[in-house]
């Protein structure tokens, strides 16, 4: 029972856990919030999230595991949001490794513009497997729009990947 | 780490886009751990996502209920005398032997979900593998092509829609080679009328199943939708109910001519065993002629458009307007002569390219609800 527990409050399964409950709200509620006909990427946002709240590796194992389960429910080829959000956790993350202690609004900044440039390197990632046809002048408006919700999210959010992430002792799991 | 995640993601892409059974098993089971939230969830956020849409869609919504219920009772003639066509090609083309969609079985299945991305057009359907259905079905609502079948589970299924950048098929486009005869021609008395209050349903059907024919008179409208019909076409259905009188002031006349139709005229013997009732076919040689095509979607926003076609006079010209209907045939993706849509605008182009056809859609994609998926998978999507 006592392993049992411990299985349960590990890390990586708090970030499954999370992710599927992410993942949910991602298919149910932001689904139908479209502001300017532009789905909200929560997953996206979790995933940069992690990244400024456990660091760059962190990030982006976290990003890889959200964005393989993103692709469990889209037609799109298996892997492909994985690579993209791993790279936006990873490079949410980076914002650690120049600033000790970073500030809510670094922490804002770092968010918003991982979100916005993952938003952009989605349909040249898909433009390398073959699925062409999506780079067009929307992709714009919804990086934009991506980026700014995130955004306003980004703490929030970094709080509860902190605690989904960070093992009690404070460690980070994916530093070991 | 970097490098490791890296190299997994290339693994899963290619075997994805290989067709790998253990990525799709993957997919299966994932999505039977994940459904069960998903249902959790979306009972807790129902009520956020109504108030949203009652906020921001409620007056649209109202409009849009006015216009359609306008619409709705216009096209209720029109669908009497189009049931009657349908009904006469699909004994025309079973009495030559032809492939008919009244032969392939289908399931009629609702929308439930909708893709969360921002980049792919899929819908996903409340019904799967137990159904019957398969990757690969054709997927159509009342008025035309809605896309196909791209994941199967046993009591889910998600839909390709035809505007997604990956959605290809093969189409034929209609041309206006021959001049375009009057198909459907409304007149309505100028002054005020007192006329008997009649509910007129008379389809008069030539052969090609769409061209004129048509005698409609509706009740507390009169109105009568005529077409030039050739002298020898002569099928006809009539029920007539007579019940009050009433004055009506209706406009002046209106016509409308749909492109690329000529009525035929060649007469068949009666029916063995039919009642006096004739068929009338197609004069093959008259027939309009058909260019064949690749449709292919371009993303949300974007009107779908059809490739290697040939501008050539043997052919004749293409017209914006005309209706575009998939090719079928054994590598199709879909049966012969399903609606697609009509014909929107010509891009010429320069060389031996051809020109590229921009295509409206028959169905209204942005609103649908209740489809009906065709329980035909085609030879190419059949798992080798």
């Amino acid at each position: 029972m006592k392993r049992f527990f411990a299985i349960i409050e590990s890390p990586a399964m708090r970030t499954f856990l999370l992710g599927l409950v992410v993942l949910s709200f991602q298919t149910t509620l932001f689904n139908t919030l479209r502001p300017l006909g532009v789905v909200l990427q929560v997953m996206l946002l979790f995933s940069c999230a992690s990244g400024v709240a456990a660091g760059s590796e962190a990030g982006a194992v976290t990003g890889f595991i959200f964005g393989l389960m993103y692709d469990m429910v889209l037609t799109a080829p298996m892997g492909l949001s994985a690579v993209v959000f791993g790279f936006a956790g990873y490079m949410s993350g980076g914002v650690n490794a120049f600033v000790h202690e970073a500030r809510w609004w670094v922490k804002i900044i770092a968010v918003a513009l991982s979100t916005a440039t993952a938003v952009l390197l989605y349909p040249a990632a898909s433009l390398v497997v073959g699925v062409d046809g999506l780079l067009d002048s929307r992709i714009v408006t919804v990086a934009l729009t991506c980026a700014a919700f995130n955004a306003l999210l980004a703490v929030p959010a970094a709080r509860i990947a902190r605690w989904a992430l960070v093992k009690p002792v404070r460690q980070a799991i994916w530093a070991e | 780490m970097i490098v490791v995640l890296l190299l997994t993601s290339i693994l899963l892409v290619t075997l994805d886009l290989r067709d790998s059974g253990f990525v799709a098993g993957v997919r299966d089971t994932f999505g039977t751990i994940f459904r069960p939230v998903e249902r959790l969830t979306n009972v807790v956020t129902k009520p956020v996502s109504n108030a949203w849409r009652g906020v921001l869609d409620y007056g649209e919504l109202r409009k849009e209920n006015l216009v359609l219920k306008d619409l709705l009772v216009k096209q209720e003639g029109t669908a009497i005398a189009a049931a009657a066509s349908v009904r006469e090609a699909q004994e025309l083309l079973a009495l030559n032997g032809l492939p008919t969609l009244a032969g392939i079985d289908s399931v009629t299945a609702q929308i439930v979900g909708q893709s969360p991305s921002n980049f792919s057009q899929t819908f996903e359907l409340n019904r799967g593998k137990s159904s019957g259905i398969r990757v690969g079905m054709t997927v159509t609502n009342g008025a035309g092509l809605v896309g196909k079948i791209t994941d199967a589970t046993l009591e889910r299924s998600v839909v390709m829609l035809a505007t997604d950048p990956e959605y290809a098929i093969a189409v034929k486009v209609g041309n206006c080679t021959t001049p375009a005869t009057t198909a459907l021609t409304t007149t309505v008395p100028e002054a005020t009328t007192t006329v008997a209050e009649t509910t007129t349903s008379s389809a008069a059907v030539p052969p090609t199943g769409i061209d004129g024919g048509t005698t409609t008179t509706l009740p507390g409208e009169t109105t009568t939708t005529t077409s030039t019909v050739p002298p020898t076409t002569t099928t006809t259905t009539s029920t007539t109910t007579t019940t009050s009188t009433t004055t009506t002031t209706l406009p002046k006349p209106t016509t409308t001519t749909i492109k690329g139709f000529t009525p035929f005229s060649t007469t068949l013997p009666p029916r063995p065993g039919g009642a006096g009732s004739q068929i009338t076919i197609p004069d093959t040689g008259g027939l309009v002629p058909r260019e064949t095509g690749a449709l292919e979607g371009r993303g949300i926003g974007r009107t779908p458009i059809i490739r290697f076609v040939q501008a050539s006079e043997r052919l004749g010209a293409l017209c914006e307007g005309v209706p575009v209907v998939t090719a079928g045939g054994s590598q199709s993706l879909a049966p012969p002569d399903l609606v697609v849509g009509t014909v929107a605008r010509i891009v010429n182009r320069k060389g031996t390219a051809g020109p590229l056809l921009e295509v409206d859609l028959a169905a209204n994609l942005e609103s649908l609800n209740f489809v009906r998926v065709l329980l035909y998978q085609p030879a190419t999507e059949i798992p080798r």
